[in-house]
């Protein structure tokens, strides 16, 4: 698309902000998992020394991977400001859209921002003592885990949108991936407790199932709002059904039913 | 009472807090002569134990009024209502943002206040809050820098005869947003003009912070006005 018909389309701020979704989680998975290697995460059970060491020997992809998030992190406003868009166009009252809003704009600072600063001042000094590394290195992880309410409520308040509407926004099977999502919050809160097994903030159930989950989640909203874009008619009721994309919508509830 | 007269009482808060803003900014000793990153454990432990009134004051002030900019900001999004747009989806970024760079910031403020709460701790203590401090404050900048570009883009959009802000107002958003950028950078470096004290990562980020709020506060008092006498037309129009 020319710069001149994304100006003119109707659904350019759409289609922009949903590009800029798909950038930014790109972006996040190949900071996380390549450049800085956070993801897998770090041993909880980890010595002093050990997280000194670790800090060492991630030291330049941690700064240059987290500076990106340093610039680019903003972006992450752009699916909130989609998906509440996408709640404002249900048939449920803006309470909802409102409470995503503040909700996950929030939690900015203590999901990605702490992680980020604690990981940078850790690398920054890999000569300050082991215990103070080591600080620095469970403060990241469990900040960026143990960040939990505002993703459990979050993922509630658009679960409980999409089964209230009736304008066919979302298909209600997504409302209950959403539960899916909620409950990774629920069994991640094991890992402020546990440092070795199955739920630490390494462990099978607080990560790898919980990055599993997720990376289905927010492939199916990404693909999910793509979707929900074609189909805007910038209307109120019903959304139309987009000609190649019954296959998962629902079907549109009859117009003053 | 009108609905801009309500507006101009926030935007006239801006002044106030702006005097508030400067004075907190040279009481703190640390960015008259920005704190180096270079700084040995024992030197910064000595800057807290030497100056421990002045951080404290100047921290309060600026942990009571980061936030006094979030009103302004909402300023400009109740302007983006007016814009050419099909969608609220940049207004809802806008306040997606708005929130976090002020919370950033008082995030820092925490940590310099904690440093001189109790200055004779072990020194490395005291570098560690210091660290934490200044990474928040100067790499904290992805949400100025979303702001800024989410902002020209609406701005950019608003295709209209009479448009809500001129069209420069985009081009100066992305300038302060370029000037933002290298400051989440200053990790890298402990010397130089990226360091967390160099030209680029202190002065220029915050001159670019500084001449966004005054730039961007004379465009919303014009704007604000027009809106004013233009309901008063209308009030006598009808």
């Amino acid at each position: 698309m020319s710069p001149v018909a994304l100006r003119d389309n109707p659904k350019r701020e759409l289609w922009l902000a949903w590009g800029a979704t798909v950038f930014f989680y790109n972006l996040y998975a190949v900071v996380f998992f390549v450049f800085t290697h956070i993801q897998p995460p770090g041993q909880p059970w980890y010595s002093p020394d050990q997280a000194r060491t670790w800090f060492s020997h991630h030291h330049d992809g941690l700064l240059i991977g987290l500076a990106l998030i340093f610039v680019f992190g903003g972006l992450s406003a752009t699916s909130i400001a989609l998906i509440t868009y996408s709640i404002r166009r249900m048939s449920v009252s803006r309470a909802f859209s409102y409470s995503y809003l503040i909700i996950y704009s929030v939690s900015a600072v203590p999901g990605f921002l702490f992680i980020c600063v604690a990981l940078t001042a850790g690398a920054m000094r890999p000569d300050r003592s082991p215990q103070l590394q080591h600080w620095l290195y469970q403060l990241g992880f469990l900040s960026f885990s143990g960040t939990m309410g505002v993703f459990l409520i979050g993922s509630l308040v658009w679960m409980t949108a999409i089964l209230l509407d009736r304008n066919g926004v979302f298909p209600k099977w997504f409302g209950y991936l959403n539960l899916c999502n909620a409950l990774t919050e629920v069994v991640v809160s094991p890992s402020w407790i546990f440092k070795t097994g199955v739920f630490p903030w390494n462990g099978l159930i607080a990560w790898w199932i919980d990055v599993f989950v997720f990376g289905i989640y927010t492939g199916v909203f990404i693909t999910l709002l793509r979707g929900f874009i074609i189909r805007e008619d910038f209307g109120t009721g019903p959304l139309p059904p987009a000609p190649h994309w019954r296959f998962w919508a629902t079907e549109p509830a009859e117009a003053g039913s | 009472m009108k609905r801009t007269s309500g507006e101009r009482v926030i935007l006239w808060t801006l002044p106030a807090v702006a005097v508030i803003w400067i004075a907190a900014f040279f009481l703190f000793p640390g960015f008259v002569r920005p704190m180096s990153p270079r700084s040995s454990a024992a030197e910064v432990a000595a800057f807290y134990r030497n100056h421990t009134a002045r951080i404290r004051y100047s921290m309060i002030l600026l942990n009571w009024f980061c936030v006094a900019l979030i009103p302004i900001l909402m300023l400009i999004v109740e302007r983006m209502r007016g814009m050419a747009h099909r969608t609220p989806i940049l207004r809802f970024c806008m306040i997606g943002v708005a929130g976090a760079a002020p919370i950033a910031f008082l995030t820092a403020t925490v940590f310099w206040l904690l440093a001189a709460f109790q200055p004779e701790r072990p020194p490395e203590l005291t570098q560690l809050l210091n660290d934490l401090a200044w990474v928040t404050f100067t790499c904290g900048v992805p949400f100025l820098v979303a702001q800024c570009g989410f902002l020209a883009m609406a701005i950019y959009f608003d295709r209209q005869d009479h448009p809500v802000f001129p069209r420069w107002v985009g081009r100066f958003n992305i300038v302060i947003a370029i000037a933002l950028i290298p400051a989440g950078f200053a990790g890298l470096t402990k010397t130089g003009v990226f360091a967390w004290d160099g030209l680029v990562s202190f002065w220029a980020k915050n001159v670019a912070i500084a001449l966004w709020i005054i730039v961007m506060s004379v465009v919303l008092a014009r704007v604000i006005e027009r809106d004013a006498d233009a309901a008063d037309n209308a009030a006598i129009a009808g």
